[in-house]
């Protein structure tokens, strides 16, 4: 009896590895052609980009800053994910951890860096996981849909967050400004985040890839994340198992809100310096709390498979900025390219699903034809 | 506030909520046939901003809304496309569709921002527009928010009274067991996901074209979802969701008429009422509450009041269905 080949043709299997990348390579022709219409040279807008991106070190460095919060934010995804909840609140989440770390920050100007940098970043913590357990509590407790209570919940953080920086913590000096522009006080120098080498690159970047490695560890190395994941496969079998599916839903929420409101606080702390507003949520996340999502379906919903993810979108997004400023294309462009991106990647995903799948009901009609030959050759023997 | 003044505002909520109630149909029956399309804000938004500006083009307000239509189902068939052909999750392809309608509207829509266009004309009903009361809120507007309305109506009878509506609701009930009635189950998904998209377009356009004119970044964000979450206040029931939706413009609106009357509250609360409001009208739908209210109220009651305020989603809702 000959063995069924199971394996796919090598060239499709690198096909299906490298998938992501193509799939970003067939938006990036997409956003070629419009550049055609819009006038630009593709080649030369890539070059840009690409430049924008890793031409120097302060470039490399401006990626990985723009790369930190991504990664938190699909981490956090990642265990809301792998618990069978749908958080689309990272925005909210990010704002909500974000102000309360600033709040901290301003209240406490002349403590030491050493204290009010570890403490904010626990409040932040703590406000994200507040804002993603009420989701997380009204799911388990009252059955509501979680997708649509995030989405609510990011328009109300952001209502609150306009309301505190445009009056209780705005900057005195706007106060007497006629333009009042909605942001805080800078926050004092002691409480910068240390840089790690003479760029932009601060220490968020260190602390993002160990919490990914932390996630990792939690989710398939520990008890608690086992059973995450469980409720998150199979929410019915693991009630019977004895698992308190109410209980981990909540806290899968809780953890995930806890993440993207840490990467608030760092963001505060490593980059800006300050919190504002814009009106809106993107102002201040730079729709950090939507392509989180994205991210973290680009790695697979793998903690680790999220760190080359967040590096690559938070590329994207830097070289796509200089490529705007060198070729003079609108600003809408960067946000139609990422968008582009966004689809084809999450398209790619559904594909490699797809193969994956007829790869296995492929193998298992041959190993059901094989069993079947076998018996056929034995009756007629 | 005398009733003139009363009647003025109940038929601008009326008009506000039109394009809502056109969403809500659209997605009710969209989900009744076993779909979710969850990208609706995105949908919306390219659709307004379609509409828009193809009458502004073409100077014809009726060509933007056969536009608009034209690019809610070319998001549907994605969406139905992507779940019943490539078998694959329904609510991410709507999470990723929501996320490139907001882009691409923007990026399209940029040299088309906050300039007038044309918009639709009132046009009362000659006799009914005298009744008192109900002819100055429902027979002195526009045809748009007529189509709503007769829209409301026909829906329901459709989806309750005639036997393609039967099949819709089946394939999203029992699909396996539409399937061995001779339901083909995937093509009724199709259209209805289709046809559902094609109203969530014209909903769009009804922002653009009627409600609040012309074009902006960001037009109709948030109403997608508003609408989605009146799907499931609605119970799935295009009558019940038309109601939602009044009731959230009337929400809206009062907290507006609040804001002047007591400007001292923070603007936060005011703006914060519609969204806080969905949440508990959502909490208030899926949790136990309602059986508890059922069963302390005399028992006469019960069966009207069960009827009245019990929605279970279809039970097919957001599931892949093979045919074979």
């Amino acid at each position: 009896m000959k063995a069924p080949s199971r394996q796919l043709s090598p060239l499709l299997r690198i096909v299906e590895i490298l998938l992501p990348f193509l799939a970003t390579l067939a938006a990036l022709l997409v956003g070629a052609v419009m550049l055609i219409f819009l006038g630009a040279n593709p080649f030369e807008a890539y070059r840009s980009l690409l430049e924008g991106a890793f031409g120097s070190p302060n470039a490399v460095a401006d990626t990985i800053v723009k790369a930190t919060p991504l990664l938190l934010v699909a981490l956090g995804i990642c265990i809301a994910f792998r618990g069978g909840v749908i958080n689309i609140g990272g925005e909210g989440q990010l704002v909500v951890g974000a102000v309360m770390a600033t709040m901290v920050g301003l209240s406490f100007p002349d403590a030491p860096g050493w204290l009010i940098i570890p403490l904010s970043a626990l409040v932040g913590f703590a406000g994200g996981a507040f804002w993603g357990g009420i989701a997380g509590f009204l799911k388990a407790q009252f059955n509501v849909n979680e997708i649509l209570s995030t989405i609510m919940l990011n328009q109300i953080a952001v209502q609150c967050m306009n309301d505190l920086l445009r009056c209780p913590m705005i900057e005195p000096v706007q106060l007497q400004a006629a333009s009042r522009i909605p942001q805080t006080a800078r926050l004092a120098q002691a409480f910068d985040l240390p840089r790690l080498v003479p760029t932009r690159l601060h220490l968020g970047a260190l602390i993002a890839v160990i919490v990914a490695v932390l996630v990792y560890i939690f989710l398939w190395r520990t008890v608690v994340g086992y059973r995450i994941r469980a409720t998150g496969l199979n929410p019915d079998a693991s009630r019977y198992a004895g698992i308190p599916v109410k209980r981990y839903i909540i806290l899968s929420m809780l953890l995930s809100g806890g993440l993207i409101g840490l990467a608030g606080a760092i963001q505060v702390f490593g980059v800006h310096h300050r919190m504002f507003t814009d009106g809106s949520a993107t102002g201040f996340t730079g729709s950090a709390g939507f392509n989180g999502i994205v991210v973290a379906l680009f790695g697979q919903l793998h903690p680790l498979g999220a760190i080359p993810a967040s590096f690559l979108f938070g590329a994207l997004l830097v070289g796509a900025n200089k490529l705007q400023r060198a070729m003079q294309v609108p600003a809408a462009f960067l946000t139609a390219l990422n968008g582009l991106v966004v689809v084809f990647v999450v398209g790619s995903e559904f594909w490699r699903r797809r193969w994956s799948r007829l790869r296995r009901t492929e193998a298992m009609d041959t190993a059901a034809q094989s069993i079947g030959s076998e018996a056929e050759s034995e009756v007629k023997a | 506030m005398n009733n003139t003044e009363l009647i003025i505002i109940f038929s601008s909520i009326i008009l506000q909520a039109s394009p809502l109630i056109i969403a809500v149909c659209g997605e009710t029956i969209t989900e009744r046939s076993g779909v979710i399309n969850l990208s609706l804000d995105g949908t919306m938004l390219m659709a307004a901003m379609t509409g828009f500006v193809v009458a502004l083009k073409s100077d014809n307000v009726w060509v933007g809304f056969l536009a608009a239509a034209g690019v809610g189902m070319i998001f549907a068939l994605i969406i139905a496309f992507g779940s019943i052909r490539l078998k694959q999750n329904q609510v991410a392809i709507g999470f990723v569709l929501t996320l490139l309608g907001d882009d691409l509207s923007s990026f399209l829509g940029q040299n088309y921002t906050r300039i007038p266009g044309p918009f639709i004309k009132k046009m009362a009903i000659p006799v009914l527009q005298d009744i008192p009361v109900l002819g100055p809120l429902f027979f002195d507007q526009n045809l748009v928010v007529y189509f709503a309305l007769v829209l409301v109506a026909l829906t329901w009878w459709f989806m309750f009274r005639t036997r393609p509506g039967l099949q819709l609701r089946a394939a999203g009930e029992r699909p396996a067991a539409a399937f061995s009635r001779g339901v083909g189950v995937n093509r009724v998904r199709y259209l209805y996901t289709i046809l559902g998209g094609a109203l969530v377009g014209i909903a769009g356009a009804a922002y653009s074209l009627n409600v609040k004119l012309g074009w902006s970044d960001g037009h109709t964000r948030g109403l997608g979802w508003i609408a989605l979450a009146i799907v499931i206040f609605g119970g799935w029931s295009p009558i019940r969701g038309a109601f939602g939706a009044i009731l959230f413009g009337a929400t809206k609106s009062l907290a507006t008429v609040l804001q002047r009357r007591y400007p001292e509250v923070s603007v936060v609360a005011f703006n914060s009422i519609p969204w806080i409001m969905m949440i508990a009208v959502l909490l208030l739908v899926s949790s136990q509450f309602t059986d508890w209210l059922i069963s302390v109220m005399p028992r006469r009651l019960q069966r009207p009041l069960h009827q009245l305020l019990k929605v279970s989603p279809p039970m097919a809702l957001g599931t892949i269905f093979e045919e074979d």
